[in-house]
This record gives structure tokens, sequence and C-alpha cells, in this order.
């Protein structure tokens, strides 16, 4: 299997070494003919742009993690206290909270039901996982994770709530959260997107 | 909306309020793996340098989510039961740009 991959790989680099000379090749033969430049862009087109995007993100890169840095600690005690001001007004509008994790059949006055589900993704930003690796060098509780996760949770368990009322549920039984890693652990560990998805479910139901 | 889908009635309870189940049918079930686009992909790997919501996969989950409960309903249709109970919900990422979704119930006939 190692073998077959490493064998990939140099076939690969072999493969595009190839192509560049060809291309380089064809620029040198048509170098001064009309046709020669636009036929030169068409092979050269795709390292172009790759080179640009590695520039680009050599320039953002740095600049958006000092972004996160400084400012995605607040933005998710934020994104915490709006979803928490939210609930507060749904429920002073509402009368009541309305989810609930029991099973259903205790009210036996009710007229329909149906599935009601609301979703997000939530991911740590890179300085907050420089900080939980340090974290966990030194053991003990992981405090940023714990905040954007609970924030996240704050925001899903709104959304039901909210999703609830748009489709004209009076209160959501039988609710479970759920918690998904949107990286998998076959994956290499670099270059791949950490979030952790959460997904909150429940049975509406509608009074007579 | 979700109330019922195309004619069968879905919940995540063990019973249906205010209905009586008088007949089970057996285990059905629908699953879909979906991924986005590159260029979603790479705003996503932006957004998570600086933390907080992903909306492309948020996006994501959310659209294979609703294919999963419909393929699910359209096996409930073929073995003609008319609801699902007790559905419950898997997820697994396969890679950081595809998700597979499991949808899985009971189905029943009710009164």
């Amino acid at each position: 299997m190692k073998t077959s991959i490493a064998n990939f790989r140099l076939f690969s680099i072999l493969a595009i070494m190839a192509f560049v000379t060809f291309s380089f090749n064809v620029v040198a033969q048509g170098g001064g003919e009309e046709e020669g430049l636009p036929l030169a862009l068409i092979f050269l087109l795709p390292f172009i742009l790759l080179s640009l995007f590695g520039i680009v993100w050599m320039i953002l890169w740095p600049a958006m993690f000092v972004w996160g840095a400084v400012f995605s600690g607040a933005k998710v005690e934020r994104m915490h206290e709006e979803a928490n001001q939210r609930r507060d007004s749904l429920s002073k509008r509402m009368g009541r909270e309305i989810l609930n994790s029991i099973d259903g059949g205790y009210r036996t006055d009710v007229s329909s039901a149906g599935l009601v589900h609301a979703n997000g993704v939530f991911g740590p930003s890179h300085w907050h996982l420089m900080i939980g690796f340090v974290n966990n060098l030194i053991g003990g509780s992981v405090t940023v994770f714990q905040q954007v996760i609970s924030a996240g949770r704050a925001e899903v368990m709104q959304r039901l709530r909210e999703q609830a009322e748009e489709d004209g549920w009076d209160e959501v039984i039988n609710v479970r959260i759920d918690t998904a890693s949107m990286t998998p652990q076959s994956s290499n560990t670099r270059n791949t997107v950490r979030g952790v998805e959460i997904f909150a479910y429940g049975t509406g139901i509608k009074y007579e | 909306m979700q109330q019922v889908v195309n004619g069968i009635l879905v919940v995540n309870t063990e019973t249906i309020p205010g209905k009586v189940i008088t007949e089970t049918m057996g285990v059905v079930s629908g699953s879909t793996v979906r991924a986005k686009n590159v260029g979603k992909d790479i705003f996503a790997g932006l957004k998570n340098i600086v933390g907080g919501e992903l909306t492309q996969y948020t996006e994501l989950l959310q659209e294979s989510r609703n294919e999963a409960v419909g393929r699910m309903v359209a096996d409930a249709m073929s073995i003609g039961a008319t609801a699902v109970v007790n559905v419950r919900f898997a997820t697994s990422a396969i890679t950081a740009g595809a998700a597979e979704l499991f949808a899985y119930g009971t189905a029943v006939k009710y009164e």
C-alpha cells in the first residue's frame, strides 16, 4: 500500500515535470509567432493560478490568524449572548420554554405531530487551536474549545425553537442533541477543516 | 412544513401523539453522501482560521439530511406504511469536505 502511494507520487511528479518542459518547449517554439502567446497561456494557466493562490494564501493566512487571535474570543462570547437573548425574547413571546426532552404520551389532546430539526457547524479559530494544544500538554479542562461548543449548542437549540415556531408547533417533545466531529480520524491532520457539527431534533406537536 | 413528507408522518417519538399504531412493518432507512464544490471548501478553510460558524458546511449537512429523510420516506412508501416512528440520525465524516448522513426509523400503520 505504502509503495503504491510512493510510486503514484513519483509518477505524478514526473508527469508534471514532463508537462512543464513540454509547455516551455511550446512557448520557445511559438515565441515569435502571433499564436504562441495564447497557447502558452493555456498550458501554463494551471501553474500560474496555483502560484497566485499560494502567494495570496501566504499574505492572507497571517493576517487572518492575527485577526482571529484578537477578535475570536469576543466573537464566540457575543454569539452565545445573542443566542441567549433570542431565547429569552422567544420564551417571553410564547409564554414558556417549548423544548422538552421527555418522550411523548403525556398529553392526549394532540391534533398533529411532525419532525423538527436544526443544525450548525462550528469550529475553533487557529489561535484557539494553538491555546488548546498548550492546554492539552498541561492537562485539565480545555476552556477555549468548551466555550466554542457550548456557544454553538445554544445557537442550534435556539434555531430549533425558531424552526418549531415557524412550522407552527406549540411544543417540541423528545428533543435529542447529537455532536459529531467534521474532521475524520483517518485524514491527515494538516490542511483540514476543524469543526464540530451540532444537530438537534425533536417531534413538534400541536394542541387541539 | 416537515409535518407530512409525501403523505407520510415522520416523528422521533416511540408513539405518535394523539394516534394509535396498529401495525409495525420493520426498519426503514435512507442514507446519502454529499460534498460541496472546491470553492466553498476553500472559503470554509479560510473561515476556519478566524473561527466561528462554517455556514457552507451547515448548509451542506442540512441539505443532505433532508435528502436522507426523503429516501427513508420513499422506502417507507414502497412497503405501504403510513408513518415512520422513532427516527434516529447518524453522521460520519468521510473526509473534511464530504459527510455521510444516515436516517432510520420504524415504519408503521396508524389510525
